[in-house]
């Protein structure tokens, strides 16, 4: 059986005494999972992922990393990366002393040039990391984390503020960790990037654990779509969900079975339709349904 | 610790502003109170010398340092690390205090030198020095609990700081005689007169007396400091 590397039984926490930002989560990732934690905002995500950092103690339930208390750092923290949505540098270090600040309080060790190359800020190592970009401090912080590889890796929200090369740029550093048996926990509402990277996922709303599976799991049975024009006056083979500026949209629970239902009835008939797309189901609809289901609830 | 203060102890030379406001002024401060050096008032001048660089050098500095790295989050990315709580703040007061340290000791050997008249047991004067800058590291880790930011920080170190200040002005120009055992347990009082008698010489039977309220008061802030001190801006 695969190790559990992180656990939460009934946890909770509820800031000030009143307000609930997390009530009774239960879940548990083994060794090598990448597990997205998703959700609306104000959901409970980062409030999770920061007990489960240590950064605080639960208010109710229980919380265990490595089968121990996250907020222990001597024996812990050691074996951990964090990425944190929000944190701070020293701006008037430069890149090379602040990753080599976070290496010398990680408790493990690794190459400096190593580090800050694997981020593509080698050619920035010796500017001060007031004068860096957004998205390049948020690669500063990312070389924080992996330092000396983790064992256990948190990234809340890494790719915030990435341009699209740098994105790809931290997902293949994120692929050469797992590859060597790194467990990733991540948040993000890049719902794209959950569903490509993620083995699980669990959906938050409102403090809860709303949903939880692989991405095929929590897709079924949600709603694919076939969208096209068709020629005027032309009757389908299959009701129609709505029509924005002439677009046709027919949502379908089996998607191949209406495509040749469809493309068959315009064979025959000799029509062209035009601008014809055909969507699976996807983790936005997932994450739509569950805002909406919420919502109404 | 040791990387944590190597890193706070670059930041602080790095940055022109906080050079000046935490290692030129009290230093220029200092100094100019040698104008007034002479033999007999050297032990008053010392100990006003130690208590004003001090203030400024470590209680203000500290709290301001303390509060501009919660307030941009760095104390939250320390504590991502394996080191306690301890040692994080330890690190980032550490560098702070040990400049304040060398400030008074080039002030006080120009004061030796210029008043003809060094302290008579150096050994307590660098007890007294060492009290009165953990008493001014306890405040600053209390006073730190109650300041949201480095502009804050220029408010909430006013109370304490004219405090102690007034207290040893109040010494240095009224003597110890009357209501001694107030001045003794006013903060900075017992720093004081710690350091009058360590530089002017004579009965050492009270030392104790003057030094266990200036450890006090450093508990204090710090037992003030665990209650109140928060990690996070909105914690």
């Amino acid at each position: 059986m695969t190790e559990i590397v992180l656990e939460t039984q009934n946890f909770g926490y509820t800031y000030g005494g009143d307000f609930a930002a997390v009530r009774d989560l239960s879940i548990q990732v083994r060794r090598g999972e990448l597990y997205a934690l998703l959700g609306t905002n104000g959901a409970g995500k980062t409030t999770t992922l920061e007990t489960l950092e240590g950064h605080r103690k639960p208010t109710s339930g229980r919380v265990s990393v490595f089968g121990g208390d996250p907020t222990d750092r001597k024996d812990i923290r050691p074996r951990v990366g964090i990425m944190l949505q929000e944190s701070g540098f020293a701006a008037d270090l430069n890149v090379r002393e602040s990753v080599l600040l976070a290496g010398a309080i990680s408790g493990r060790t690794d190459d400096v040039d190593r580090v800050i190359a694997a981020v593509d800020l080698a050619d920035k190592a010796s500017t001060r990391v007031g004068q860096l970009s957004g998205g390049q401090k948020r690669r500063l912080d990312f070389a924080q984390a992996i330092w000396g590889t983790p064992e256990l890796l948190f990234l809340d929200e890494p790719t915030t503020g990435l341009d699209p090369s740098a994105r790809d740029g931290l997902w293949d550093v994120v692929a050469g960790l797992r590859n060597e048996g790194v467990t990733v926990i991540l948040t993000t509402h890049y719902l794209e990037e959950a569903q490509k990277h993620a083995d699980r996922i669990g959906l938050m709303h409102a403090g809860r654990l709303e949903r939880e599976g692989t991405l095929t799991e929590l897709v079924a049975g949600e709603t694919s779509h076939i969208s096209f024009i068709a020629p005027a006056g032309v009757e389908l083979p299959l009701p129609v969900a709505s029509t924005v500026n002439g677009v046709i949209t027919i949502d379908t629970d089996d998607l191949q079975r209406d495509l040749f239902t469809l493309l068959s009835w315009a064979d025959r008939a000799g029509h062209t339709l035009e601008r014809l797309s055909a969507t699976s189901s996807s983790l936005d609809d997932v994450f739509r349904s569950l805002s909406t289901t919420a919502t109404n609830s | 610790m040791f990387p944590i203060a190597a890193a706070e102890l670059k930041m602080l030379v790095r940055n022109r502003l906080v050079a000046v406001c935490a290692i030129l002024i009290p230093l220029g401060l200092g100094l100019v109170f040698l104008v007034q050096g002479s033999a007999d008032g050297a032990p008053t001048i010392a100990a006003l010398q130690i208590m004003l660089m001090l203030a400024m050098g470590v209680y203000v500095t500290a709290t301001t340092t303390l509060a501009a790295r919660r307030q941009t989050l760095f104390l939250k990315r320390l504590r991502s690390g394996s080191v306690s709580d301890g040692s994080i703040l330890a690190g980032l007061v550490a560098p702070i205090a040990i400049i304040g340290l060398v400030q008074v000791l080039i002030v006080l050997t120009a004061l030796s030198v210029s008043a003809g008249a060094p302290p008579v047991n150096v050994a307590l004067l660098l007890v007294a020095i060492l009290a009165t800058e953990a008493m001014f590291v306890g405040f600053a880790l209390a006073t730190a609990g109650v300041t949201n930011s480095p502009e804050h920080a220029q408010v909430t170190t006013l109370p304490l700081f004219f405090v102690v200040l007034g207290v040893a002005l109040w010494i240095t120009l009224t003597g110890t005689e009357d209501l001694a055992w107030l001045k003794r347990v006013l903060p900075g009082g017992g720093a004081t007169q710690l350091i009058m008698t360590s530089w002017a010489g004579g009965d050492l039977s009270g030392v104790l007396l003057l030094l266990l309220p200036t450890l006090a008061w450093a508990v204090v802030g710090v037992l003030a400091a665990r209650a109140m001190f928060k990690w996070e801006p909105r914690a």
